[in-house]
């Protein structure tokens, strides 16, 4: 099979986008520096250590979804239920979590389980009906929102283990645990995106769908995988929510899908499918991170914050589509 | 095919169920005594702790009194209320209680159920169109309430930060009110941040890390217009090791927070009593059926919890 891939792209060069760095992903990354430069002239809180810490601490939880969306947008798929998902997997551990009940590795896997499970559904439902992504996810959105309302009656799930509360609130070596656990995803997406052959079968699948199966790739098998990667990144954003603020909110998360798919967009994902990386995803919500960042240290409302990530969106997508252009 | 656009029909629907309505009103007031009375309640959102228990009270409170309660979630819109009231109507409730959403958007509720004969109570905040009844607090009191305790524990100077709700919610906009109120009679206490929190827990946490950075040690206490954003506030302090010098206080006195309370994590918080906003919002909507004597407007008092009285408000 691998052969029957590698000769599929290489023949085909010109019509599959390959894994390649777009204009847009520079783009954006000079645009992101250029930003952290601004800021560090206008307000001298911006460029200390505790700063870029706290960013990137707050950043963890949309960068993990993000990660998640961008395997889903690169086989032109798209999931809208992963905030719900936070909620769901946040209240499940939540449920698991209470002080004396499991040691902590039990509320772990229960929210992981469960968004993994979650994942599968939309997979499953995708590839075996034909309804678009786009319809299956907003139901199962709805579906989550339900669940985790259900599961915690409405009202916050508190007083949580101190050993659960240590993966969202803790520090390892002076370093906030959060960090970690977005190094450590970051590395394991950007392994399987760009080492693995399944990473190569995404971007065959969101290339040419028509291609990538005559070519001999199981389609189905690629989109169920995608989707139950996604639940569990998902699950993982909800665990760490849950702890950081150590309370299973059923209403977590809402609008969360959005941030995290206006970070796998800025950061040059192709809503079209076939193009992105993981490091242009972990950019796209640095950005956000920073400007929404930023603009608190300078005392700008939210309202402004929205308008500027509205431009920025639009700005992402513009430079894609100028590259796919240029490619043409 | 032609086909017709089914808000005209709706609206169609509607208006000839709001004349049979009218119509019948009447006459449903002799006849009910027979028919247990039925009210129903539109809820601004059953996500939300505060308005579930005053939601639960109310189902408590009406059958005690033998009443039968239909409760509906509004969702947080104000659109999917008036629909709600709306079928209300068509189903000929004795009374309707609503949980507005918006001051303004929620209005056309109450024009129409009292259009339709059918008294409409508000419960826990208001509408420009005047209802039957009010049952509820006065929001600008508990944000006087929390910035008087910040005052008295700074001597009246010192720098505060304030957590907005939702802009434009009515009890963003009268917490608001009083808090700034309270602020001009004390030159000393300056205001150096506010934002919105959007009353949620994860979003006031990472605004609350990012004040930190901007004013570290210059903040000398918060106020935020709801618990979930004080817990948010008290959990990125207590992160920076900053708690003990800086008091935080909310409102609302959910659970969460009557226990960060007693724990001294949380210096107080202000009770708005959802019990008694239930059962007198039941009790009001009976009195007013049965054509007794009733009261147009409810104050249910703020009541302001600090570690010293913590213990009388958990359960």
């Amino acid at each position: 099979m691998k052969n029957v891939l590698t000769s599929y792209f290489n023949q085909s060069k010109g019509t599959v986008r390959v894994p390649k760095r777009g204009i847009g992903q520079y783009g954006i990354f000079i645009a992101f520096i250029v930003l952290c430069v601004l800021l560090a002239i206008v307000t001298p809180k911006f460029l200390t250590v505790s700063n870029l810490t706290n960013i990137v601490t707050q950043v963890s939880i949309n960068a993990l979804l993000a990660f998640g969306v961008t395997f889903v947008i690169i086989t032109g798929g798209i999931d809208l239920s992963i905030g719900s998902m936070v909620a769901v997997t946040g209240v499940v551990a939540a449920l698991f979590a209470h002080p004396d009940s499991y040691p902590v590795i039990v509320p772990v896997l229960a929210g992981l389980l469960a968004g993994l499970a979650l994942g599968a559904l939309n997979g499953f439902v995708i590839t075996r009906t034909k309804v678009p992504p786009f319809i299956v996810t907003l139901g199962t959105m709805t579906i989550g929102r339900g669940l985790a309302l259900i599961l915690s009656k409405g009202r916050p799930i508190s007083n949580l283990s101190d050993s659960f509360n240590f993966i969202g609130g803790g520090q390892v070596l002076g370093i906030p645990s959060p960090i970690i656990i977005l190094i450590i995803a970051f590395i394991g997406c950007s392994v399987l995106l760009k080492k693995t052959v399944m990473g190569r079968y995404m971007y065959a699948v969101g290339g040419n769908e028509q291609a990538a199966e005559a070519s001999g790739i199981q389609l189905n098998k690629v989109k169920m995988m995608v989707y139950t990667l996604c639940g569990g990144l998902a699950a993982l954003a909800g665990i760490l929510l849950t702890s950081r603020i150590t309370t299973g909110q059923p209403n977590a998360g809402i609008g969360f899908e959005l941030d995290a798919i206006a970070a796998a967009i800025i950061g040059g994902t192709s809503t079209s499918g076939g193009t992105g990386t993981i490091t242009g995803t972990l950019i796209g919500a640095l950005l956000i991170g920073v400007i929404s960042n930023g603009l608190d240290l300078l005392n700008v409302t939210s309202y402004y914050q929205q308008v500027v990530m509205g431009v920025i969106i639009i700005g992402a997508v513009v430079l894609d589509s100028l590259s796919q252009t240029n490619k043409r | 095919m032609i086909r017709i656009p089914s808000t005209i029909v709706c609206n169609v629907l509607g208006l000839t169920l709001l004349l049979a309505g009218c119509g019948q009103s009447g006459k449903s007031d002799q006849n009910g005594q027979d028919k247990p009375l039925v009210i129903g309640a539109t809820m601004l959102s059953m996500q939300n702790e505060f308005i579930v228990n005053v939601n639960d009270e109310m189902a408590k409170k009406a059958e005690e009194s033998g009443v039968e309660f239909i409760s509906v979630d509004a969702e947080r819109s104000a659109l999917k209320q008036i629909e709600q009231v709306e079928s209300f109507i068509a189903q000929k409730v004795d009374a309707i209680i609503m949980n507005p959403c918006e001051v303004e958007a929620s209005s056309p509720a109450v024009t129409k159920a009292l259009a339709a004969h059918i008294p409409i109570i508000n419960v826990n905040s208001a509408t420009s169109a005047k209802p039957t009844a009010f049952v509820g607090s006065d929001d600008v009191e508990s944000g006087r309430i929390a910035m008087n305790y910040i005052a008295k524990r700074l001597n009246g100077k010192g720098n505060v930060v304030m957590m907005h709700g939702y802009m434009g919610q009515a009890a963003q906009i009268q917490r608001e009110q009083g808090a700034r109120e309270v602020l001009k009679q004390f030159p000393g206490l300056k205001l150096i941040a506010h934002q919105t929190g959007e009353w949620d827990r994860a979003k006031s946490m990472a605004l609350m890390e990012n004040w930190i950075q901007s004013y570290g040690s210059d903040i000398n206490a918060v106020f935020a217009q709801n618990d979930e954003m004080g817990m948010g506030a008290v959990k990125a302090l207590t992160s920076a090791g900053l708690k003990n010098k800086v008091i935080v206080v909310s409102i609302d006195a959910i659970p969460d927070a009557l226990q960060a309370v007693k724990n001294g994590t949380l210096d107080a918080t202000i009770f708005q009593n959802a019990e008694q906003q239930g059962a007198k919002a039941i009790e009001t909507a009976i009195k007013i059926i049965k054509g007794q004597p009733y009261d147009k407007e409810t104050l249910v008092p703020f009541e302001l919890v600090t570690k010293e009285n913590v213990g009388q408000y958990i359960k």
